[in-house]
């Protein structure tokens, strides 16, 4: 296993525990982790400009490196996030002189958005709880749109079984996912 | 019509747009239209069929097949529409203009693109209509044989959409994919249709 897989299979509480540390490698994992998260719901949650979600980007993780001492449950770490980034969001808006709804009352598609977010980045995160194999499968499936015969032929796989390898996969997510979703709850109790 | 508009039409409508004019919905759009009929099928048997250990896993392919094939309706639409607009003012100015035939070739050879996606999603259904009239619930086998029946007649008309917009170049190997996608769809369909074979 490299070192970036290890940081990469280490779970939030971990991590933030190394980055508190002053792990360097821990850090290059956090933004890796969240970069994609802070920016998604910066222009799909908030519309933003890429200009402006780029300053949300920077600002965002500034203030993670700034202030994780004062995170308390370093479980929470994605929550947190997701607040910094929702606030920051809110203060450029405001600073475009945009009618600005509170923070709960984001109209239906943008919140409808956000939420769509947080779930691509649950399944993002499950993934990488999968073998190697199951990833590249359900990839090329579900995102890269390949056909079975062009997975088949690209993976040296027997033709006739990707569609009951990639529903084994599947299963195995949801497997990741439950146990994902236990280990939150748990944390939170 | 927007990839949103064909999920969002009364189906009445829809037929009724498909009979309006020579424009979008044409045979490429419906070709589509029934591969994600097709697929929705399969995903009705595999969720009827919970002593199916792969039941969940196969509905969601069944599921995103649907989706990428009413995208390509929308896609083959826009596209056809383009290739015809090119056809006619071809047709209405008379041959000998290089550059405008050059372009109208272009558009025909891009028209051809989305019925090849769609032959072979055709044929993605096909085989996930065999899998679900193997090992789904019993009761539901002939709709397992009727959605393998419907993505094979999706494949024969994209496979025949591809041809025709490729016009003379019979040794293209996008017609050779197409058939090949056509010929596998029948291949699963005939198998769950007549089961003896």
């Amino acid at each position: 296993m490299t070192e970036a897989t290890r940081y990469a299979a280490l779970p939030d509480s971990d991590l933030v525990r190394r980055c508190r540390e002053g792990d360097a490698e821990a850090w290059n994992e956090l933004v890796e982790r969240y970069s994609r998260y802070v920016y998604a719901i910066a222009v799909r949650g908030f519309r933003l400009s890429e200009e402006d979600a780029e300053d949300v980007f920077q600002d965002v993780f500034t203030r993670i490196y700034t202030r994780l001492d004062t995170l308390r449950d370093a479980s929470a770490l994605r929550p947190w996030i997701a607040q910094l980034t929702r606030r920051r969001c809110l203060d450029v808006l405001a600073s475009k002189g945009r009618e600005l709804p509170a923070d709960e009352m984001l109209t239906t598609e943008e919140g409808a958005d956000l939420a769509e977010v947080e779930e691509a980045f649950t399944v993002r995160q499950a993934l990488g709880g999968l073998s190697d194999a199951c990833q590249e499968i359900l990839d090329r499936f579900f995102a890269r749109d390949q056909s079975y015969k062009t997975i088949s032929a690209e993976l040296d796989i027997p033709s006739g079984t990707i569609a009951s390898r990639i529903a084994r996969c599947l299963g195995r997510l949801r497997s990741e996912l439950e146990g994902r979703n236990q280990r939150e709850s748990g944390s939170r109790e | 019509l927007t990839n949103d508009d064909y999920l969002d039409l009364r189906l009445r409508e829809l037929l009724e747009r498909v009979s309006a004019d020579g424009l979008a919905p044409g045979g490429g759009s419906a070709a589509a239209l029934t591969v994600a009929f097709a697929a929705r099928l399969v995903a009705m048997v595999a969720r009827c069929s919970p002593g199916w250990r792969d039941a969940v896993g196969v509905t969601a392919q069944a599921n995103s097949i649907s989706e990428r094939a009413v995208a390509l309706a929308h896609t083959d639409g826009r596209v056809w529409e383009e290739a015809l607009t090119a056809l006619r003012d071809a047709e209405t100015a008379g041959g000998g203009d290089a550059r405008r035939d050059f372009a109208l070739e272009q558009k025909l050879e891009a028209a051809a693109a989305a019925p090849l996606e769609i032959a072979s999603l055709g044929a993605d259904a096909a085989e996930l209509a065999a899998l679900a009239g193997e090992h789904g619930d019993g009761t539901y086998r002939a709709d397992a044989a009727a959605a393998a029946a419907l993505a094979a007649g999706g494949a024969a008309a994209a496979a025949h959409l591809v041809r025709v917009n490729l016009g003379m170049r019979t040794t293209d190997p996008r017609l050779a994919r197409a058939l090949e996608s056509e010929q596998a769809a029948h291949g699963f369909a005939d198998a769950l249709l007549d089961p003896s074979r």
